[in-house]
């Protein structure tokens, strides 16, 4: 089968950085791919060029057969490429509940103003179904009416996933879920990613400092570092190889 | 030749003056992050103080200058810095631009309030005499403030860029703009540094007033204007310097200035004068701010450690006890009732036309609610769309005999036409250059669009007269509250669905995070486009309102402050909430009204009481009124609690306190950075009840 996302050769310079050095990777549709490495490897910067936050200097984002470059990333999102945060982009003044449901009618682009006019706003009885559905899932139902400013890290996160996850998107961008979870969230974060992965056939691109989060959620991981791809394939395979226990150990430890 | 070169000269000088307005926006934005509008009335204080020491005060003219440029100006940009943009220094663009409006307003309004002011001619001149003509240059005379104000400026810049080479505090200076957090992990203190800067830019804001004086000759008090040249001088050539370059900003300055006089030389006189001479440097304002690919991004804080930084505030979000819903909704209804019945009855007839007044701002605030509040960008120039739905009916009226209230539809149409185009034209363009790109409209709109016959009727101004529909005719005041309250509520209506309703969401998405918008498929800029044209339709048919009510108008009811006034207003009073544009309808022209019996010089006053709630807008997004009513709100949804409590019905906790991670207690938003107890202080409210955030 074709691949879901494939970058080929992407490039990304911020001044004297070269945050993102000819990159390439794919990822199969339904397939959970880890991306680690260690801090100011590129990995957001390189999430951002997927996403359509940031444009490339050089190379290209092919998604689900077509290329995406110069496309807008509200496009992109509208293609099927939902993403997390790192740095949280939540809306503090809508409360958990309303974060769905923009979620949901920007992905059913029910949005029209004359919709607004007409007073044809109302929450309907079926979306209600769907919202209160991935509530459930990502564990927020006995938060669903607080507002956002409200809720510590960790819940944030699970919002920016809930949020993404409304969108139903074909390949889910998470950039560190974890960070700001204690361990029995982030197990039942894995869990929660592992099988919306799996009845949906949703890719996932999984960025995560956490090494035994990433073991439990994904089937391959690529590694980089400062810019450069410099190892992939199977978790335990690619980190047993010296030049990535380097990296590792010498940048994040 | 030598006709050329004598137009070339004198905008020299004109260019210097740029220059130093220039450099000071340049260097507090690369090291605080601030936009800062406010050096137009620093500048304007510091030439008015100069003026008044040396003519009231009869001080010697260099101990003038050094009270009102060395002393005064640097002491101003320290108070401004330590007490206000120090504190808002992580918050995000609009909070930053809202002050410096603030401050905008308020100085040039205070200082004829507190020194008196009438229009002073030949103000003094810092070095040389403007009459003595000093030498000539291939047979143009050179006189003296013209040789004066250009050394000086040299001087001035040259010293600064010594000190930003050369010395330790420059350094550190530069490696602020570098990275701030970057600076501070090397033990860089950049609060101090952040200080110097604002010293130092607030002194060549100062210079630049007081070297402007003798080349323009009069010094208005009243009217500020000459310093909104230079302020929209300064603001170009600091943005074809991209915000960056002190070099290039210097020369894009003297560039202006030459151009501006050289355009004098072939466009002696005629429309083609003032549309060329005039609209020049907004043209060039507009192509930088639109075509310039490194300003798009101006908005988003280029420190690479920002992700450091903590989050701004939450805004606090007013808890409103369920069991006050019915009684507030009764009581609202009865309030307008009253309101329309005593507007008919017993009121006065001189207290009418503030209550139509009220009715009349109340409407065009509502367009700064939908536009700022509800999807948080800021509009300079919803005045100048009020000016263009009231000339639009007015003019419609009186060629093609179109009944007002049609006109003011279509007055509102052509506003809203217009208020699209500019969000288009700001279609990659981050929220600061847009906010800019509608100041520079404003003024664009006060200084030549409506100045024509065909648009703000020139001189005597546009006559829109009363609407009378069938038999009822509109003409008395008494009759126009009707009228006008059927407008307002209808406006009320239309902002009320669009905040219900999906866009409102969609916008409220926006104003919390932009990329978290897009990342749901969101289109920001559909959503901008939509709201700028129905913000700027609601202004264009409460402009027309006003037109009908204070017939006839001219551009004078409309210029840029007015703009600013209406911004700064609403968002004290509460910029998220419709009720917030009522009550600062109502109150702005109430007040206005109750200062007409003040002594004339306070007639300035109104604009500057809200200025300084506007002040606090980092801290208070919700609006400083907003903010005290919440926290009455929580006081009796406490005191209900109680007495439920009392009868032993205790209302069941929502789950909100046990729930943050970590955060205690569910605090909801409020506090502000510097400490300043907020909502948070009170950790209630998610607790006694149902939590709206917009209730
Ligand atoms: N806006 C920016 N301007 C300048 N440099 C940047 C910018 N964003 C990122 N960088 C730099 O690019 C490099 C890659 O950053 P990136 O955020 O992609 O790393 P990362 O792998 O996500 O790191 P982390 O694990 O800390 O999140 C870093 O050196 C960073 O400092
Ligand atoms: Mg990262």
């Amino acid at each position: 089968m074709a691949d879901i996302l494939r970058i080929s050769e992407v490039s990304v310079r911020f001044g004297g950085i070269q945050a993102l050095d000819h990159v390439s990777l794919s990822v199969a549709p339904g397939e959970a791919v880890g991306l680690v490495g260690p801090n100011g490897a590129g990995k957001t910067t390189l999430f951002d060029c997927i996403s359509g936050r940031r444009r490339p200097s050089g190379g290209s984002v092919t998604f689900d057969g077509r290329s995406i470059d110069g496309v807008p990333g509200y496009k992109r999102a509208r293609l099927g490429i939902g993403r997390t945060f790192q740095r949280l982009e939540v809306f503090p003044e809508l409360t958990v509940r309303e974060h769905i449901i923009v979620a949901e009618r920007a992905h059913r682009g029910v949005g029209a103003l004359w919709r607004d006019l007409l007073n044809l706003s109302r929450v309907r009885p079926e979306e209600q179904e769907r919202v209160d559905a991935i509530l459930d899932l990502v564990g927020l139902d006995h938060l669903a009416d607080v507002p956002v400013a409200a809720l510590g890290l960790g819940t944030c996160r699970l919002v920016e996933l809930g949020r993404a996850l409304a969108c139903e998107p074909k390949l889910l961008l998470a950039d560190e879920p974890s960070s700001g979870l204690d361990h029995n969230e982030t197990d039942s974060l894995a869990m929660v990613l592992r099988v919306v992965q799996r009845e949906r056939a949703m890719a996932v691109l999984l960025v995560e400092h956490d090494l035994q989060m990433v073991a439990k959620s994904v089937d391959r991981i690529v590694v980089l570092d400062i810019g450069k791809v410099i190892a992939e394939g199977r978790f335990d395979e690619v980190l047993a190889q010296p030049g990535v226990r380097e990296a590792y150990l010498g940048a994040g430890a | 030749m030598s006709t050329l070169l004598g137009y070339v000269l004198p905008g020299i000088p004109y260019g210097c003056d740029f220059a130093l307005m220039a450099v000071g926006l340049v260097i507090t934005f690369r090291t605080t992050g601030v936009f800062n509008l406010a050096f137009g009335a620093q500048a304007f204080g510091a030439a008015f103080v100069f003026d008044l020491l040396v003519r009231s005060e009869g001080l010697p003219v260099w101990a003038a200058f050094v009270l009102s440029v060395l002393l005064l100006s640097p002491a101003v940009g320290l108070v401004l810095d330590r007490f206000l943009f120090s504190r808002i220094a992580t918050t995000n663009m609009t909070a930053k631009i809202v002050s410096s409006v603030g401050l905008l307003i308020a100085i040039p309004q205070l200082l004829p309030i507190l020194f008196g002011g009438s229009p002073r001619e030949n103000p003094p001149s810092l070095w040389l005499d403007q009459a003595h003509v000093e030498f000539r240059l291939f047979g143009t005379a050179v006189n003296g403030s013209e040789v004066s104000t250009t050394v000086i400026t040299l001087g001035a810049v040259a010293a600064l860029l010594l000190f930003l080479r050369l010395s330790p505090a420059g350094l550190e200076m530069r490696a602020v703009v570098e990275s701030r957090r970057l600076a501070q992990l090397q033990g860089i203190d950049s609060g101090k540094v952040a200080a110097s800067a604002w010293a130092l830019s607030s002194v060549m804001a100062g210079l630049a007033g007081v070297l402007l004086l003798p080349l323009s000759n009069v010094l208005n008090p009243t009217n500020p204007l000459q310093f909104t040249g230079l302020l929209v001088a300064g603001l170009t050539a600091a943005a074809l310097a991209r915000m960056r370059s002190i070099g290039v900003a210097f020369g894009a300055a003297i560039g202006l200035g030459v151009a501006q006089e050289v355009l004098e030389l072939y466009f002696p006189n005629g429309a083609l004068h003032t549309a060329s001479v005039n609209a020049f440097p907004f043209i060039v304002l507009v192509g930088t701010l639109v075509g310039s690919k490194s300003l798009r991004s101006l908005g988003f804080r280029a420190d690479p450690m920002a992700g450091v930084d903590p989050p701004p505030p939450p805004p606090s979000v007013s808890i409103r006890d369920p069991r006050l819903d019915v009684p507030m909704k009764w009581g609202f209804r009865a309030l307008i009732v009253a309101f329309v019945v005593s507007g008919l009855t017993w009121v006065p007839g001189y207290w009418v036309t503030p209550l139509d007044a009220g009715l009349v701002y109340s409407t065009i605030f509502l367009s700064v609610t939908l536009i700022t509040g509800a999807s948080g960008q800021l509009s300079l120039c919803q005045a100048s769309f009020a000016g263009v739905g009231a000339f639009a009916a007015g003019q419609l009226a009186a060629h093609f005999g179109l009944p007002v209230l049609l006109g003011a539809v279509v007055g509102g149409l052509m506003a809203a036409v217009l208020g699209a185009v500019l969000a288009l034209l700001a279609a990659r363009i981050s929220g600061l250059i847009l906010t800019l790109l509608t100041l520079a409209f404003a003024l664009m709109a006060d200084t030549f669009l409506f100045q024509y016959s065909w648009s703000g009727g020139s001189g005597t101004g546009v006559s829109v007269p009363r609407p009378v529909m069938g038999s009822i005719d509109f003409t008395s005041n008494r009759a126009f509250l009707v009228l006008a309250l059927v407008v307002l509520l209808l406006c009320i209506l239309l902002v009320a669905l669009v905040q219900r309703g999906t866009t409102g969401r969609f916008l409220a998405a926006m104003r919390g995070s932009e990329p978290g918008a897009a990342s749901l498929g969101i289109n920001l800029l559909r959503a901008r486009v939509t709201v700028f044209a129905m913000s700027a339709g609601i202004a264009g048919v409460g402009g027309a309102m006003f037109g009908s009510l204070y017939s006839p108008v001219s551009a004078d009811s409309f210029v840029y402050e007015i703009s600013l006034a209406f911004v700064v207003v609403v968002i004290t009073t509460g910029s998220r909430r419709i009720e917030g544009a009522v009550q600062a309808g109502m109150s702005f022209a109430i007040i206005q009204f109750l200062f007409t019996y003040a002594p004339s010089r306070f007639q300035g006053l109104t604009p500057i009481l809200f200025a300084f709630g506007a002040l606090n807008y980092a801290q208070h997004p919700e609006g400083m009124v907003e903010y005290q009513k919440s926290r009455w709100m929580m006081r009796v949804s406490r005191l209900l609690a109680r007495v439920d409590g009392r009868r032993g019905t205790a209302p069941t906790a929502l789950a909100a306190g046990a729930a943050g991670n970590g955060m205690a207690g569910g605090v909801v938003g409020g506090s502000a950075p510097n400490g300043a107890p907020g909502l948070a202080g009170s950790p209630v409210g998610l607790s006694s009840g149902v939590v709206s955030p917009r209730g």
